[in-house]
């Protein structure tokens, strides 16, 4: 047996030394290759095909080789990032959040100041004191979606959702719909992510409508700032409130399910969804078609028809793409760099941009309109001004602990005042570290 | 000599990446940062004092005595039915293992699917109160899904290391134990378990390990919800080190669990041999 068993561990030791030679003769094997060859972390899952015929039409173009690495489901970009990094293996460009690139851009970043694209992203590039740190990939945005034609058929009526402008005008529609046979009109997710981040964030983000803005009443909270005292969150409260007194979920708001949820809204059993343009793909899946009506009205604070966060939703240039400056040759950079023009000039890759990946490009030159509705919603919405651009930074974890709190407010387990002392807590936290 | 590979295998991946992370836990290392600052003991401090950490950990000791208990008691009870000849006792077998060759992450969510749609239409088909919610969006229920997906992954495992134990008991011994008029009850406690404790002491420590270490099924079943009620510790510890990005916490917390589940064990393992005996 024990005989067996150093056998064993010696058979062991000489196939992973073979693979370790392997390996090494392979990254040697690389180093040579020309520096044009560089690697690309995607982190949006759904446009991993999309990029892999990006980077094959750029190949066919120029010779140059870009490999996408896809960041699986549910592992998080920025971990994905630190391990790649720590391997001695960083991707030339990653794509993260910019909160990612927030805390990283000092010691990896390539200064993309002088880059040609930075012109066409009215402003959208991530910039840091002054110096461009990031590509943005694409603009997204994020309200209550809605389905038109569920509307008009529950109220047999047609009804003009730009007249709902206020909490009050939507309180009364959400009446209306109950009364005329559509119980619980509001889809209403558990996830953490989305009640954390994409519906408590309209508190910052709605602060003046831009990030620095944001910044401002973020710092404010972690300086003690009570949200009891602050208008967007009692507004907040009260929207969400609203929200989750017609859920469909509402006698079990936790036993929600994202995929049912879409399908609720596809077939018009539900007619809003607070979310964001990336549940389109899931719409689809549920059955909705591109050309029925669905999009965004925003998640009305309050009752000012002027404010401008009851008159446009949020939609901010979002998955910023971050070169490498460390481990990253001068060729590989300037071979990224390359590529990054090429996104924005290159009338193949705009299109399959937007046909292909299905995003909304951050650059202002790209001719092409989205298929999607949503998309289409954004694209309308910001040519008449009715969006603003703020996207609000906060540390890696804020989306899963405020999202808990969240999941404990929807549930019942606790009141809008410990909600508040969580969401104090939070930050005061955060000021002291 | 014969050692020696096995030496070097042990030291490259067990000793050199401990001590490697005793010295994370005396940084404040983000991941990514190019430096890493000693900070002294200072995390073992913020750990002492990270009530969400400590009931992180009580809840896992709950969760393991709950799942090993029934993981172990349900095993040992399969294995006795299934080696007394019944018929068709292979197909049960092979039956009662297959959960453990579906992985942690797949099960997860297979029965995240199960409690949160199947049972739900259940429920509300047949109005029993039970099911009409579902059991992930409750924290008691919730807890107790993990520890029956738990118990239905790993008692398969356990139950086939019983039968190896029963099959190989003495036939002269408890032969001899019925003609001295040992029967039912008496002869299970006095002569089957005493012979069995062999098995038992291996199958108490893999589901101990098992299960303080769980994170697949954490994960994918519960996602540690509702509202962060389920977190067992290996996933606080994840959440630690990589969601709030403070690895040398993390990795102090981690510390904290390592010598909790050695404790555990090495005693479990004591207490086990001390009841052995020789047939």
């Amino acid at each position: 047996m024990k005989k067996n068993i150093a056998f064993l561990l010696v058979a062991a030791l000489a196939i992973t030394s073979a693979f370790a030679n392997g390996k090494s003769e392979e990254t040697a094997s690389s180093a040579k290759e020309p520096a044009a060859s560089i690697t690309f972390l995607n982190s949006k899952g759904e446009v991993q095909v999309a990029l892999e015929d990006l980077a094959k039409a750029y190949e066919k173009q120029t010779g140059n080789h870009v490999e996408i690495i896809a960041c699986g489901t549910g592992e998080v970009p920025y971990t994905k990032v630190t391990t790649m990094y720590n391997s001695g293996n960083a991707p030339t460009i990653s794509m993260l959040d910019q909160t990612d690139v927030y805390s990283l851009y000092k010691d990896y970043a390539v200064d993309l100041s002088n880059e040609k694209w930075v012109a066409q992203t009215n402003g959208s590039a991530l910039t840091i004191d002054g110096k461009v740190y990031g590509f943005p990939f694409c603009i997204e945005g994020r309200g209550i979606i809605y389905n038109g034609a569920a509307i008009d058929k529950t109220l047999k009526h047609h009804v003009d959702l730009g007249t709902i402008n206020s909490y009050s005008s939507f309180k009364s529609l959400l009446e209306q719909l109950r009364a005329a046979g559509m119980k619980n009109p509001v889809f209403l997710a558990k996830e953490d992510w989305s009640l954390g981040a994409h519906q408590l964030g309209f508190i910052y983000d709605t602060y003046d409508g831009t990030t620095a803005g944001s910044a401002k009443i973020i710092n404010q909270l972690e300086n003690g700032l009570d949200p009891l005292t602050y208008d967007r969150f009692n507004e907040f409260i009260k929207t969400f409130d609203l929200l989750s007194q017609y859920n469909y979920y509402q006698a079990d708001p936790l036993g929600a399910d994202y995929d049912e949820g879409a399908m609720l809204l596809a077939d018009g059993t539900v007619a809003f969804w607070p979310n964001g343009s990336w549940a389109w793909p899931n719409l689809a899946e549920g059955g909705a078609t591109t050309d029925q009506d669905f999009g965004f009205i925003p998640f009305f604070l309050g009752d000012d028809t002027s404010d401008f966060a009851n008159t446009g939703i949020e939609a901010a240039a979002t998955k910023v793409l971050m070169l490498d400056k460390v481990q990253a040759s001068a060729g590989q950079q300037q071979a990224a760099k390359d590529f990054l023009n090429w996104l924005v000039f290159d009338p193949t890759a705009q299109k399959l941009l937007v046909t292909d990946a299905n995003i909304i490009p951050a650059a202002k030159n790209n001719p092409n309109k989205p298929l999607d509705p949503l998309g289409q919603n954004i694209v309308t919405r910001m040519a008449e001004g009715k969006t603003y651009p703020s996207c609000f930074i906060a540390p890696s974890d804020h989306w899963s602990v405020i999202g808990a709190a969240m999941q404990k407010y929807l549930a019942g387990k606790s009141s809008k005042d410990d909600l508040a002392k969580s969401l104090s807590a939070y930050w005061v936290a955060q000021k002291t570290k | 000599m014969f050692a020696l590979p096995g030496l070097v295998f042990f030291v490259c991946v067990v000793v050199v990446p401990f001590f490697y992370g005793f010295y994370l836990t005396l940084t404040d290392w983000n991941g990514m940062n190019p430096v890493k600052t000693f900070v002294g003991f200072s995390n073992y401090v913020v750990t002492l004092h990270d009530a969400a950490f400590w009931s992180s950990m009580w809840l896992t000791i709950k969760y393991v005595f709950f799942s090993v208990l029934l993981i172990n008691v349900l095993a040992f009870l399969l294995a006795y039915l299934l080696t007394n000849g019944m018929k068709g006792q292979n197909v049960f077998r092979g039956g009662f293992f297959t959960p453990n060759l579906i992985g942690g992450v797949v099960l997860g969510f297979i029965w995240e699917f199960i409690f949160s749609r199947v049972l739900v239409s259940f429920g509300k088909g047949t109005g029993i109160a039970l099911f009409t919610s579902s059991w992930l969006s409750d924290p008691t229920k919730a807890f107790w899904a993990l520890v029956i997906v738990t118990v239905w992954q790993l008692t398969g495992y356990m139950m086939l290391i019983y039968i190896a134990g029963f099959t190989s008991m003495s036939h002269d011994v408890l032969e001899a134990a019925s003609i001295d008029g040992a029967t039912g009850w008496k002869r299970m406690r006095d002569i089957i378990m005493p012979l069995m404790v062999p098995s038992i002491v291996i199958c108490t420590f893999f589901s101990l390990s098992r299960a303080f270490m769980v994170y697949d099924i954490n994960l994918t079943l519960t996602k540690g919800g509702p509202y962060d009620t389920t977190r067992l510790v290996a996933m606080y510890v994840y959440d630690m080190a990589f969601k709030s990005r403070k690895y040398g916490v993390g990795q102090a917390e981690a510390l904290f669990l390592f010598l909790l589940v050695a404790v555990v064990s090495i005693i479990q393992v004591q207490l086990g041999r001390s009841r052995e005996v020789e047939a």
